[in-house]
């Protein structure tokens, strides 16, 4: 019997995958799985075989039956695979599709976009200023003396009548507070002007992000808590930052700060110029001169503030290390930050 | 938990009206859902007295009573019900009288007069029974108003209380509450009886066999007790409480759990075999009958009260049939206990019996309070049916539930709430919620906590309590938010640039400086305004000698400079700030919105033929960016005579009647200075005109329209100079509010169409907000649009 078998499904190994149409593979399963099929017949004489064998022929007789199902199955799907790609002759699936537009934002706005986003998230407002600023708020109400060398023409544009482009978003800090009282927790972006030549890392024009917390009681652990959470969001979570002593005119003390570099994470190479570290911007506590300026109480309120320029940060993001890449506005550069 | 404010009043008078008490009530946290005044309604509805009941003498099932109503007089009434006897005080609606919206007028009832009408319960509002009239129990003078002899005029104060304070489901917990609220006194009831020379522990044993379900039991007897009608002012309270009264036994033991919250039950003392109460677990399909006539089968996790034979009750949930009290009845003994809440939940969910004492005792009451409970109980017993008190309470007390103590800091309090009290205002409050105090230093007591109150289980649960004194709306609001940001702005800009790089516009970033060449390329005459320049006094360049008074020149620099790259097809968009000087030492900068499309519009597909780009794709996508910008209304188009267009070829655009920008296509010998050699379209928008005015609140849900519209088609011919724009709004002026769309869908100009003229066709939408639009109609407001074209533009409906 188990030589009939065997020969039975060698058999149907042969003929099934050779039949070309629905109705000769409908033919085979009956041949080979009907009720008068002879594996049927075999199954019905079981009973002559030996009590010892018959466990095992009838295993056998099932597993047969169930090969045979499963090649007429895959040979009926095969089939029908066929007969669907010749119905649709006609169409090429890898033919381009109908064009839609794409366009993108310039990758310096979708930076922008995101720091808002983050400060945002953080509960910062944000307060947008004018560009052509007087000497009183970039300089004056920022504790900068007259004869401070970053009013030099050489560093400072001035306009024909004695109003200036605004070097930095500070002087955003002391128009809000002039109008609003504590707690102030804003962030004040935009464009910002320095007399500089162009170069790989200058632009007379660039923009700036500026954080400005005041209340009761805040700290410099604030302070570094705020800029921690903005630069683990902007760049990665495992992204350190440290604070280096500094002098700044409306801060005290006031700081550098430079992040661990993210291309090395403190290993050193050619981006961090082999010091591990990236310089990001500058911060501090709010200078008591500067709050006493606006008519806060020094005694009462503390604020931190910190600045980072939104050009360099686009710059680490994308891998950019020509500046002026970012206002060449060549669609070869735009058309990668889709 | 129904609340009757007069009750309220004699146990804490609050001098306050209702209106004023119920917000108070509701700001402390105790929450009203609805206040019902039942007497409001009740106007010339009276208790009368049946002096005779006749049958009608034209129909059997009605009756001709005679009704003392107070007056000389009696009132003849037919009434329909059964239960209507000879001397009985019954509630009747006089003439003029109104229930709900039905007033009682003198009527006639098969040729008989009628005048008026005995009520049933449920038509007065005092319960759902309506199967005959109702029959009042006390005695009262015919003609006092029903609203006073039932104790109506009151207000009904529904509250909302949370699960997690079973003290406010009774009066005193209520009262309690209530004067730490007012900061007033509320009264105990007094209690004070004499009791008999019997002992209740020589009458009454009591024996708890599971004390973990049954903590402690109380037990006292009432002998020799009528069974009678409880007195007025009980039931008046009953029904107030939206309970029946129904003999002075039971009514007191309702009464008393309204009172204090704590279910009690009464037993017939003769029904209790070998006196004595036995608290276990049921035994495994052990039966019983319930008050109810429902029978249970039980299990071992149910506790009973029972005898020493069978079952008397279902611990805490619902008496059994047995033991209940009757009419004969002559000595009580009176339950009052301490279920474990777990169990009693357990069992009421497993029988779907939720009542009144499950409610309570699921919730946890108070194991201390039990003696007082019941003293007050049997105190009323015989107030209400005489007989003798026996001697001392049977109390099975195993293990006493001794009350929590915990600590309190008062900086910990105001540290939480921002506020400062002083610790003796903490001490104050405290001791008003009957919670004990004892200082442990200056910052802290030792805070004894009632055991009527489960829910205080830390020191965090104490401080909400004082928060709810202080008042949740006394503490400070930290505010500071939304002052300065200009979300307006931001998402005006945004929806914009996000739009245009849908339509596959690249955004670029130019620097802000520029050169009057620059201007000069672009023609820009010497009275425009964006000769209005900033000087810078030290540039870095003479190209950068002024601050950009217009974006255009960048951007056509821009497509100059990737035009040299070999796109040929491309679009770009700045969105920034221009600078003017407005006087001697003052500047604007509006930010604008400015893009041009260089080459062809459509990107290039195998399938179609290129479509040629014109004009109206450059308005298409201002018109576009607009609308996504919600500024749509007042917008209205121009020729344009801006010097950098082709002539016929631009548009101003207008809002407000007020140029905001233009749009067209760049003159040729302006492209030549840029040396750009292809054809550019221009858009140049001052956003900071329509910032302002986005408003994303402004969006409001309209009900879609459920008439349908109809569409029809209308085909003119109109002289050329007629413009398009006119010929539509004239259409729509016709019916503005049922026009509610104009849409061009062909232009023609050919052989078959005379000189001077073209062949325009609309599209148009009919559809009313009231209702289905007929043909007949629309045929005739078509008429008037025909009729109006030709008077006001000579267009004529074109003839096939």
């Amino acid at each position: 019997m188990k030589e009939q078998i065997q020969e039975i499904l060698e058999e149907a190994r042969r003929s099934i995958p050779s039949c070309v149409s629905d109705k000769d593979l409908e033919e085979l399963r009956i041949k080979y799985l009907g009720k008068k099929s002879s594996l049927s017949d075999l199954l019905s004489k079981i009973g002559t075989v030996s009590k010892e064998e018959r466990p095992q022929m009838g295993a056998l007789l099932n597993k047969t039956k169930k090969e045979i199902a499963q090649l007429i199955e895959q040979k009926k799907l095969d089939l029908h695979e066929k007969t669907d790609t010749s119905r649709a002759r006609g169409l090429d699936v890898t033919m381009p599709g109908r064009p839609l537009p794409i366009g993108a934002k310039h990758p310096l706005c979708q930076i922008w976009e995101e720091i808002e986003d983050i400060f945002i998230n953080l509960g910062f407002e944000v307060a947008e200023g004018p560009e052509i600023e007087s000497e009183y708020y970039n300089f004056d109400a920022l504790n900068t003396p007259s004869g401070h060398p970053a009013r030099n023409p050489q560093d400072t544009f001035y306009l024909k009548g004695g109003k200036l482009l605004r070097t930095q978003t500070s002087p955003m800090q002391i128009r809000v507070m002039e109008k609003f009282k504590p707690p102030i927790k804003i962030i004040s972006t935009g464009r910002c002007y320095r007399v500089d030549k162009m170069d790989p890392s200058h632009l007379p024009v660039f923009h700036q992000v500026e954080a400005l917390m005041v209340d009761e009681g805040i700290t410099m652990s604030d302070l570094k808590g705020a800029l921690d959470s903005f630069v683990k969001r902007i760049f990665t979570s495992d992204t350190r930052s440290r604070f280096r002593p500094h002098f700044f005119p409306f801060t005290e003390p006031s700081a550098e700060i430079d992040i661990l570099c993210i291309n090395c994470k403190g290993a050193g190479c050619k981006l961090c110029k082999k010091s591990g570290w990236l310089e990001m911007g500058g911060a501090g506590m709010v200078d008591p001169a500067v709050l006493e300026e606006v008519g806060y109480d020094p005694e009462k309120y503390t604020g931190y503030a910190f600045g980072l320029g939104i050009e360099r940060i686009a710059m680490l993001r994308y891998g950019i290390s020509d500046i002026r890449k970012l206002v060449t506005n060549d669609l070869r550069i735009l058309k990668q930050f889709q | 938990m129904k609340i009757s404010y007069n009750w309220l009043n004699e146990l804490v008078p609050t001098h306050l009206d209702i209106d004023e008490f119920c917000e108070k009530l509701t700001m402390f946290g105790l929450e009203v859902e609805e206040v019902v005044q039942p007497g409001k309604e009740l106007d010339n509805i009276v208790v009368g007295k049946v002096i005779s009941v006749e049958k009608h003498p034209n129909a059997d099932k009605l009756t001709l009573c005679q009704v003392d109503v107070g007056k000389s007089e009696p009132l003849s009434i037919i009434c329909g019900a059964s239960n209507v006897v000879k001397d009985i005080l019954v509630p009747v609606a006089k003439i003029g009288a109104k229930l709900g919206d039905f007033e009682i007028k003198k009527a006639k009832l098969r040729g008989v007069e009628s005048f008026g009408m005995i009520c049933s319960e449920k038509e007065l509002g005092v319960s759902d029974e309506h199967s005959g009239i109702m029959i009042i129990k006390q005695d009262i003078e015919p003609g006092t108003p029903f609203a006073d002899a039932m104790g109506m005029n009151d207000s009904i104060i529904e509250v909302e209380v949370t699960p997690n304070r079973p003290d406010l489901l009774g009066m005193i917990g209520v009262a309690r509450e209530v004067a730490v609220m007012l900061n007033a006194e509320y009264e105990h009831p007094e209690i004070a009886f004499e009791e008999s020379e019997v002992k209740t522990e020589d009458e009454i044993s009591v024996i708890i066999e599971d004390s973990e379900k049954c903590p402690r039991y109380c037990a006292r007897m009432v002998k020799g007790i009528t069974v009678q009608p409880s007195p007025a002012w009980m039931q008046k309270k009953l029904i107030a409480s939206g309970l029946r009264p129904i003999n002075n036994i039971v009514d007191v033991t309702n009464y008393v759990l309204l009172e204090y919250g704590q279910p009690l039950h009464a037993f017939d003392y003769t029904k209790i075999k070998d006196k004595t109460i036995v608290v276990r677990i049921a035994k495994d399909k052990e039966k019983m009958m319930l008050l109810d006539d429902t029978e249970l089968k039980l299990h071992s996790e149910n506790l009973l009260i029972a005898d020493a034979e069978h079952p008397l009750a279902l611990a805490g949930i619902m008496g059994g049939l047995d033991s209940s009290i009757s009419d004969n009845t002559r000595d009580v003994v009176i339950e009052c206990a301490y279920f474990d809440p777990k169990n009693i939940r357990a069992s009421a969910l497993e029988y779907g019996l939720q009542t009144d004492s499950s409610y309570r005792f699921e919730r946890g009451m108070d194991p201390n309070s039990l003696t007082e409970v019941i003293d007050r109980a049997a105190q009323l017993m015989q107030l209400t049916g005489g007989g003798e008190i026996s001697s001392g309470v049977v109390d099975c007390y195993p293990h006493k539930i001794e009350p929590k103590i915990l600590p309190l800091r008062v900086s910990r309090t105001n540290g939480i709430l921002n506020v400062k009290m002083t610790a003796d205002e903490v001490e104050n409050y405290l001791n008003k919620f009957e919670f004990g105090t004892k200082k442990a230093s200056d910052d802290s007591f030792e805070v004894t906590i009632p055991t009527f109150r489960p829910d205080i289980e830390r020191e965090i649960d104490i401080i909400e309590e004082l928060a709810r004194c202080y008042g949740y709306n006394n503490v400070e609001s930290h505010f500071w938010i939304n002052r300065i940001d200009n979300k307006q702005k931001r998402t005006v800009v945004r929806l914009a640039k996000n739009h245009l790089i849908s339509l596959g516009f690249y955004e670029v970033n130019n620097m802000s400086f520029a050169s009057t060449e620059d201007l000069n390329a672009l023609k820009i005459p010497e009275n425009d305004f964006r000769r209005n320049i900033v000087e810078l006094a030290n540039p870095i360049g003479e190209q950068f000698s002024i601050m950009r008074s217009t974006l255009i020149p960048d951007l056509l620099k821009n497509a100059a400079l990737n035009l040299s790259y070999k796109f040929e097809n491309f679009k770009l968009f700045e969105l920034n700030r221009i600078y003017l000087k407005e006087r001697e030492d003052t500047y604007t900068e509006p930010t604008y919105l400015t893009g041009v499309i260089v080459g062809e519009f459509d990107p290039f597909y195998w399938k179609e033929k290129q479509r040629v780009t014109s004009f109206y794709d450059v308005k298409g996508v201002v018109e576009s960016v607009l609308s996504k910008i919600h500024c749509t209304k007042n917008v209205t188009y121009k020729v344009s005579n801006q010097p950098y267009y082709t002539n016929d070829s631009a548009a101003d655009i207008f809002l407000d009647g007020k140029t905001i920008g233009s749009c067209g296509i760049i003159k040729d010998d302006v492209l030549q200075s840029f040396e750009i050699e292809a054809s550019v379209m221009l858009f140049d928008i001052d956003l900071s005109r329509i910032i302002p005015l986005y408003n994303e609140k402004a969006i409001r849900f309209k009900e879609i329209v459920k008439y349908p519209p109809v569409l029809r088609d209308i085909a003119v011919i109109a002289p050329s100079d007629i413009v398009i724009g006119t010929s539509a709004q004239t259409i729509k002026s016709v019916a503005p509010n049922i026009i509610k769309d104009v849409r061009l869908f062909d232009v023609y100009t050919g052989k078959q169409i005379k000189q001077g003229c073209r062949s325009l066709a609309f599209n148009i939408t009919f559809q009313s907000e009231t209702l289905t639009l007929t043909d007949k109609y629309v045929d005739k407001l078509f008429d008037k649009i025909v009729k109006k074209l030709s008077l006001v533009h000579q267009i004529e409906l074109r003839q096939e």
